[in-house]
């Protein structure tokens, strides 16, 4: 995968995802998302993802997190939400905004940041599993989360259609 | 083809039965073929018989283990349902998915998936080649034996495909067949008397319940999954403290982890020579398993070739390559001739909690110390056991950046050190890579009665720190390597005292 800073340790890209996110990002699920789906389009750091529960997941990057917030990067904050589960928030807490981030990527980011979590996880698992080289990524990923799909899979077709449509992506997302 | 019952003698569950038939005959077939006997040679724990010398079980008697124990917790299950609601067909998937759950390990199992990674060798993954092994050759057809697409839906039960049912909790949950049958295997096999749980107790208060899920701030619905009844929370906590212990005495112990750092450092020079068409330095012939895994690193026979007793097999001829690491390590692998281990971790503890800090460091510098931990409401002595964490974890980070940076500088020929970081934590609320089956929900017996997550009323579990490793290898008598070591534990100490 290209790398954007290899001079960069891993917590420093992971809390650069979420300074380039804006200063803050709600949720593990929507930061492994857009991590992965910077990483496919050509636009990440190096972080490797395999399928896990809730889609493509990188150990390197949650412990990326753990250790950005051990050197005073990134802060998280656990909530519980109110269907009784809890949340993250993570916040950038060193370091100015980033001036030159790549267009590209900044939108990305943006797109991630306003999804849905859980469209955002359809997408990115389908896009998984198109590069895993499955024929029919959207019917796998029904059918490895009927209930999810049941509601939000339109929704996350939309989005990746609004992913796929960002201009200048060093790598072009599947085309699913 | 008559099929005789059939038993096995287990040294854990005593006698494991396959009655007369036909779904315990294809369960016959399936561990009669070639890819499940191939399971007798892959060690359950890897390398932990350098440490435990009675631990040398496989992952053929740990899946055997695993049937079993899927079994008597669909007993449960079908017990503890309305009468009617029970479903044959689901159970059965779930039982023959954790006989077959384990089939795409590698040599020493988890050291090979660095390899892996670091390699990027497809077949590395053990999940992705237990998916092909379920839905292609003789497993395969010994599953369609029970109908066309029984092997597809049993790789979907693996996979966590579909509608979340507690037939899948079976196969994965925080009280799966997997983890109850290794956590008891591994404790009797190794002959360690920690980890020990009350598992006829936890079984007997299992319950079928509903816990809600979604993805963070967003609700999807309710899993069906284990819950355990009032009178098991003693038992959730032993369950949990026994896994714990397992880990940092067993799964995480310092010689083990020290001769998988040297097998991720050897297999991975061998490949990468093989790769760069310099066969001839590794000690091996072209034909070796190990090259020609190399050689066709997508090739699912080639990565099936490779077992425990292949890699030890080598190691003979390894010790003869012309490369200096490859020798060496596989010298060391050979004899247990391993690095010595520094504990980097526990040094600087030892050193923020000495006298000598004491003197020049106190009264603490709470400027230094992340400002959440400052706001606490909590009691003082709690903030201050927090804010010795925090202090251990920055000198961990400033200490890790250094020892890899030499690492890294002295790591052209036979590497000076190794660096080792892993962690386990005695349980987590919620994890985004596990799912929600992954907490211990427990009824608790008053109020609404709706299950609750264990750490919410357990002090024991809430009181745990996470089990954090950093520690270094190198080659015992490198007082240089040594001494510079020390010098690092000494500075990131003083800088980083609270």
């Amino acid at each position: 995968m290209p790398v954007l800073n290899s001079s960069k340790s891993d917590a420093e890209n992971a809390a650069d995802i979420i300074r380039d996110a804006g200063g803050k990002v709600v949720g593990k699920t929507r930061l492994q998302k857009v991590a992965y789906l910077l990483e496919i389009s050509g636009l990440g750091c190096g972080f490797s993802f395999e399928y896990r529960h809730y889609g493509p997941f990188s150990e390197d990057l949650a412990n990326a997190v753990v250790t950005a917030q051990i050197a005073d990067l990134i802060t998280e904050d656990e909530r519980t939400a109110w269907w009784g589960g809890s949340y993250s928030i993570f916040k950038i807490i060193s370091g100015s905004a980033n001036f030159n981030i790549n267009a590209a990527r900044k939108r990305i980011l943006e797109l991630g940041m306003k999804a849905n979590p859980i469209s955002l996880e359809l997408a990115a698992t389908a896009a998984f599993l198109a590069n895993e080289g499955d024929s029919d990524p959207w019917a796998e990923t029904s059918k490895r989360k009927p209930e999810k799909a049941e509601k939000w899979l339109n929704e996350a077709k939309d989005l990746y259609a609004t992913l796929k449509s960002v201009k200048n992506l060093p790598k072009q997302l599947p085309s699913i | 083809m008559n099929f005789k019952p059939q038993r096995i003698r287990d040294p854990l569950h005593n006698l494991i039965e396959f009655p007369r038939d036909p779904f315990n005959e294809a369960m016959w077939r399936v561990i009669q073929t070639r890819e499940f006997q191939r399971l007798r040679r892959i060690k359950q724990l890897g390398f932990s018989e350098l440490v435990y010398p009675g631990a040398t079980h496989t992952r053929f008697a740990h899946s055997l283990g695993v049937f079993h124990t899927a079994r008597r917790l669909l007993k449960i299950v079908e017990d503890r349902l309305e009468k009617g609601a029970y479903d044959l067909n689901k159970a059965q998937r779930a039982l023959a998915a954790a006989l077959v759950h384990d089939l795409g390990h590698g040599p020493y199992s988890h050291a090979f998936e660095e390899v892996g990674k670091r390699l990027n060798l497809l077949m590395a993954n053990h999940e992705k080649v237990t998916d092909l092994l379920i839905k292609e050759g003789d497993i395969c057809t010994a599953l369609n034996g029970l109908g066309s697409g029984f092997a597809s839906d049993v790789a979907d039960v693996i996979k966590k495909s579909g509608t979340a049912s507690i037939y899948g909790a079976v196969v994965s949950s925080q009280f799966d067949a997997d983890r109850l049958d290794y956590m008891q295997r591994d404790r009797l096999m190794t002959g360690t008397h920690h980890g020990a749980i009350d598992f006829d107790w936890l079984l007997s208060n299992l319950e079928v319940g509903k816990v809600p899920y979604g993805a963070d701030k967003e609700p999807v619905g309710e899993i069906e999954t284990f819950v355990l009844g009032p009178k098991a929370i003693y038992a959730a906590e032993t369950y949990l403290l026994g896994l714990y212990q397992l880990y940092t005495t067993v799964y995480f112990h310092k010689a083990t982890r020290g001769a998988e750092k040297l097998f991720t450092e050897l297999l991975s020079r061998v490949i990468k020579l093989a790769q760069d068409g310099s066969t001839r330095n590794t000690g091996l012939s072209a034909n070796h398993p190990i090259i020609r895994l190399a050689k066709h690193p997508d090739d699912l026979k080639c990565t099936l070739a490779l077992d425990d007793s292949v890699i030890s097999g080598a190691l003979s001829a390894m010790a003869n390559s012309k490369d200096p690491l490859i020798s060496d390590f596989s010298e060391r692998l050979s004899n247990r001739h391993l690095f010595k281990c520094v504990d980097v971790r526990e040094s600087l503890n030892q050193k923020l909690g000495s006298k000598e800090l004491e003197d020049s460091g106190r009264p603490k510098n709470l400027k230094a110390i992340n400002p959440r931990k400052r706001t606490s409401k909590r009691p003082n002595s709690v903030v201050e056991q927090d804010l010795r964490i925090y202090a251990l974890d920055r000198a961990c980070y400033a200490a890790e950046k250094r020892l890899t940076e030499f690492a890294n500088e002295n790591s052209q020929e036979v590497p000076k050190v190794l660096v080792d970081t892993t962690e386990r934590s005695i349980y987590k609320q919620f994890d985004e890579s596990k799912g929600p089956r992954n907490q211990i929900m427990i009824r608790p017996g008053f109020g609404d009665d709706k299950p609750i997550d264990v750490a919410s009323i357990s002090q024991v579990i809430k009181a745990i720190a996470p089990f954090k490793v950093l520690r270094v290898y190198m080659e015992d008598g490198d007082e240089k390597t040594k001494v510079f070591v020390d010098q690092i534990i000494k500075e990131e100490a003083k800088r980083c005292r609270y």
